[in-house]
């Protein structure tokens, strides 16, 4: 179980975060302002700096917030429950990812498609087979041979020879 | 009887010598013609004639597919040549960018990963300016640009890339000042000029041929050694064989040209190289290339081997000089 | 009364049968382009491109344009039925037609969409009609400050939207900024912000970030609330279709206003993209119940649809005019051009009559043509929500993710959607609004390089925002916008104080 207010502070520090990396790789090119305007590095410099500001108000006022007793923030912002629905949904989506860039995107889809239906969908396995191969068929031929835009491809349409 | 089998071996082996490199490689799977600009722009056109010519004549016999990767000015094209080390079914297209990108700007490649095929044309660079601008000849507007140093704007596209170098080049030889102005790309600095926001540019003849047309903009001189070729009348009964090179205008600047070049990834059969360059001196002599070069203004030349990488080279050393006097050469 | 003249001319060469013909594959076409994955429209006419060079450009360019604007309209039926735009114009038709289609009124919000989208075409062909010359000649009279002004106009009538916590509004537009800097700067040739990565050198694609904020972050939210899409529910009927079209008119002030502002955008150089978010902002601006925006009020749809292709259609005179091209598309079509031999260009109109003015024509016919095939595929398209959500959602995953990388063919952009996937599941739980990231990142890029081309112009002066009365009037409208908010709540403000101060009294 999460909370709000920890999550309100966790996404807060990885924004400040991300403000800093992006101050940090706009010093390079200069961030001051010369005879032809703004240097190449200003414009970043100031939206870093302005992420990170703004992240830290948002902690603080967060944390004021908090103990000023606010009642949204102790709430729940993921339950046990929900968070079992959101990474049963998440996980797939991942393995369908690694299985991309290692497999290639056809063989990654037909497991995912099978895997989605057969097992969380609870589909027989004619319709799963049926569904996923549908599915990998029509890209290929949409876009693989229609609009010769190839896809990620991986050891399994090379032994095809696709 | 002895020494005519071996004239009769030697006869065969050199017969079989003559024709296998031509038929050493073929390709095997379709080909990926990668674009070193976004959709629209020059190198977009001209990989997308020559796909058309190789489609239409059957050069090859394997389909082409052409595939854009623009990013950071065509730097994102070369590297994905780069990656694809040893593979001859990746053709890269481009200009002088393949070479003189490292030095202006921190990338993930270097020259050496590309194999040079061939350069099938040169695009011509000139100096325009306002069709009403009071300037008779090249040699007036620089004067003009004299006696006021630093305040006329010189449009072009991108920054550190041709144009510029160009503009840098002009301003070495003649001892004139202009404020660069670098615009997304050669049809913006186009209308700029027609909108009289800026003073001149050095477009390519295609980018500026609309607003020519209709008397918007009025060319000075062109920065080649010779005229470029007769053409129809453009504007006013003037075609582009009338446009005096910039050296007969009395500026003391030999010539400057972009050629548009070939590539293939390092590492690659050099039957493979062969097989290219020749497609291209194949496409280099159709009617429909020389009616492109004719429609776009450009200067056909087809260079391969020897006469391609020597002229690379001297292209680069030229290009680096003023890179490293401007001081931007990173590292 | 000369263009009219022109004008009937042009119908007599677009209205063949021929070209009837082509306009009906073009937009059906385009609309298979625009919801497939991956492919949109600038792809979708660069594929056909080979096809039209043995074609008259006459037919070659009806042909591309109706694929374009059948893409539009496929773009927009994937923001309403699955939350990803196809399109960067098709963002702000999601803020409320996502919500309208998970409420089960996706028949609705389709309808309305694509009629008004229709009705906003009308408007931009029509001003092109009657005003092509002068628009050519005020369309040169913008340079780099009148650019970023425009720009200025957008943003400034987009903050100030929405109740959302001021921090977190600027995390998310700063944000937007910081990812359209990444890759070169084409102002000083620098590679900015890519830390020595070479796949960032190309930038972080706008449709990455959408694919990522607002398909996935939008499944797993939706997974999370339990919730399957209700469209399972409603039930479909064309008889819908045409209810809806008969609400259309009562819109009319919506419908009005839109047209100007797309119009107003598409031949100044704002574009489609930033005209359908500030019509957007207008209408929940000038709105009697702006509270209702966002969990889909059907003017949330009609305006961003009508300004988007208002501006769309326009925009086409610019390109044709002055050979700027005013999106992707526009470039891969101008390459076209110059395949067929035609040179964009002032002269265009002089030497070529007949293709300019048959090709506006066919804007009249194909977008007639176009609204009444799309309303006939709405059934189709509403029904696809009746399919049940442990099938449709891994498709709209591997939708997005075919999507996520055809953009630039990297395996990189894959992880990359998916980690925007994660932000925008998180933004939109913790109350960030996503709106103003999009729109930093599409038009931020441009906004930060016409700012330094004015520098440069100026020499480093800011006055050159108020060097001609052009820039200076659009400098003000912007200021304005900007202000007014800001003057109304804290004039809010002070009368709650008041009162609280007068009821302690």
């Amino acid at each position: 179980m999460i909370s709000r207010f920890q999550a309100e502070i966790a996404t807060a520090l990885a924004t400040l975060a991300f403000g800093l990396v992006i101050v940090n790789g706009a010093r390079e090119f200069g961030i001051g302002w010369d005879s032809s305007g703004p240097q190449p590095g200003a414009f970043p410099f100031y939206c870093g700096l302005l992420i990170a500001l703004a992240s830290a108000g948002t902690i603080a006022t967060t944390i004021g917030r908090r103990m000023g007793g606010s009642a949204a923030l102790a709430g729940i912002f993921l339950d046990r429950e929900q968070g079992k629905r959101v990474l049963a949904f998440f996980l797939p989506m991942l393995g369908f990812i690694v299985l991309t860039v290692t497999l290639g995107m056809y063989v990654a889809m037909l497991l995912y498609l099978v895997f989605a239906m057969r097992f969380q969908g609870r589909y027989g396995w004619l319709p799963s087979l049926a569904t996923a191969f549908g599915t990998a068929a029509f890209f290929y031929f949409g876009l693989e041979k229609f609009a010769q835009v190839g896809l990620l491809k991986g050891p399994v349409e090379a032994m095809l020879g696709l | 009887m002895k020494r005519f089998c071996i004239a009769a071996g030697a006869a065969l082996a050199s017969v079989i010598a003559a024709v296998v490199p031509a038929a050493a490689w073929q390709p095997t799977k379709p080909i990926e013609f990668v674009v070193t600009s976004g959709p629209g722009g020059g190198t977009d056109n001209f990989a997308r004639i020559v796909q058309s010519i190789i489609t239409k004549h059957k050069l090859i016999e394997q389909p082409v597919v052409v595939l854009n990767k623009g990013g950071g000015s065509g730097a994102e094209g070369y590297i994905y040549g780069k990656g694809a080390k040893g593979d001859a079914h990746k053709v890269v297209f481009g200009t002088n960018n393949a070479y003189l990108l490292p030095y202006v700007a921190k990338l993930g490649y270097k020259f050496s990963d590309l194999t040079p095929v061939s350069a099938l044309a040169l695009d011509e660079f000139l100096i325009w300016v306002k069709g009403d601008a009071p300037y008779a000849d090249a040699k007036a507007y620089v004067e003009a640009a004299k006696a006021k140093p630093g305040s006329l704007k010189m449009a072009g596209s991108q920054s550190k890339d041709t144009d510029q170098t160009l503009t840098a080049m002009i301003q070495e030889a003649t001892g004139a000042k202009w404020i660069y102005v670098p615009f997304q790309g050669g049809g913006a600095a186009a209308t700029q000029l027609a909108g009289g926001h800026v003073d001149s540019n050095t477009n390519n003849p295609n980018e500026n041929i609309g607003q020519w047309k209709a008397g918007q903009v009025k060319p000075l001189c062109v920065f080649s050694p010779v005229r470029l070729a007769k053409s129809d009348p453009v504007h006013d009964g003037k075609g582009w064989g009338d446009i005096p090179t910039c050296k007969e205008a009395g500026l003391p600047l030999e010539a400057f040209q972009m050629p548009r070049t070939v590539w293939l990834p390092a590492e690659v059969p050099a039957d493979a190289v062969a097989f290219y360059a020749d497609v291209m001196e194949k496409v280099s002599k159709t009617p429909e290339w020389a009616e492109f070069i004719a429609r776009t203004a450009q200067t056909a030349r087809f260079m391969k081997g020897k006469e391609f990488t020597d002229f690379v080279a001297k292209d680069e050393a030229a290009n680096a000089k003023v890179f490293k006097s401007e001081g931007w050469v990173v590292n | 009364m000369e263009n009219f003249a022109s004008l009937l001319h042009g119908f007599q060469i677009a209205l063949t049968t021929h070209h009837v013909a082509l306009m009906m594959a073009g937009v059906l076409l385009g609309i298979l382009v625009g919801v497939l994955p991956g492919l949109g429209a600038p792809n979708g006419v660069s594929l056909m491109l080979p096809l039209t060079f043995s074609m008259d450009p006459v037919s070659a360019i009806i042909l591309l344009t109706s694929l374009y604007w059948g893409a539009l309209f496929g773009g927009s039926t994937t923001s309403i039925l699955f939350n990803i735009p196809g399109e960067p114009s098709s963002v702000a038709t999601t803020f409320d037609g996502h919500p309208m289609a998970k409420q089960g009124r996706a028949t609705e919000a389709l309808s309305f969409a694509f009629l008004s989208a229709g009705f906003g075409a009308m408007a931009g062909v029509i001003l092109i009609t009657l005003l092509s010359g002068w628009v050519a000649r005020f369309a040169l009279k913008f340079s780099s400050p009148e650019y970023f002004a425009v720009y200025f106009m957008t943003f400034a009538s987009f903050v100030g939207l929405g109740g959302a916590s001021p921090f977190k509004t600027i995390v998310s537009m700063a944000m937007g900024f910081a990812f359209a800097s990444i890759g070169m700067d084409s102002v000083s040739g620098n590679v900015r912000l890519t830390y020595e990565f070479d796949v960032l050198l190309a930038g972080v694609s706008f449709l990455i970030a959408v694919i990522g904020l607002f398909g996935i972050g939008e499944l797993l939210q939706t997974m999370e609330e339990g919730l399957r899409f209700e469209g399972v529910k409603a039930k479909v009927s064309p008889r819908d279709v045409l209810a809806t079209a008969l609400k259309l008119p009562r819109y009319w002030l919506a419908l009005l206003r839109s047209s100007i502002i797309g119009i107003w955008m598409g031949i100044t150089p704002g574009g489609p993209t930033a005209a359908s978010f500030m019509s957007y902002a207008m209408a929940k601006r000038s709105s009697r119940n702006p509270e209702k925006f966002g969990k889909g009020e059907p003017e949330g749809v009609i305006s961003p649809e009508t300004a988007d292709h208002a501006a769309g259609s326009s925009a086409m005179l610019p390109m044709l005019a002055l050979g700027i091209p005013g999106s992707a598309t526009a470039a891969v079509m101008m390459g076209g051009l110059m395949i067929w031999g035609l040179n964009p260009g002032p002269m265009l109109f002089v030497e070529r009559p007949d293709f300019v003015w048959g090709l506006i024509a066919s804007m009249y016919l194909g977008n007639v043509v176009a609204v009444i095939v799309v309303l006939a595929t709405v059934p189709l398209f509403a029904s696809i929500l009746r399919i049940p959500f442990s099938i449709i959602g891994p498709a709209i995953v591997v939708v997005c993710f075919i999507g996520a990388y055809t953009v630039g063919n990297k395996a990189f952009d894959i992880w990359l959607a998916l980690a925007f996937g994660i932000v925008g599941y998180l933004f939109k739980k913790l109350d960030y609004p996503i709106a103003p990231l999009v729109l930093a990142m599409v038009i931020g890029d441009k906004a930060e390089d016409a700012f330094r081309q004015s520098m440069i112009f100026s020499q480093g002066s800011l006055s050159i925002f108020w060097s001609n009365p052009l820039v200076a009037s659009l400098m003000a409208i912007g200021l304005a916008l900007l202000l007014f908010p800001l003057i109304g709540s804290t004039r809010r403000g002070i009368r709650k104080l008041v009162t609280a101060r007068a009821a302690k009294a």
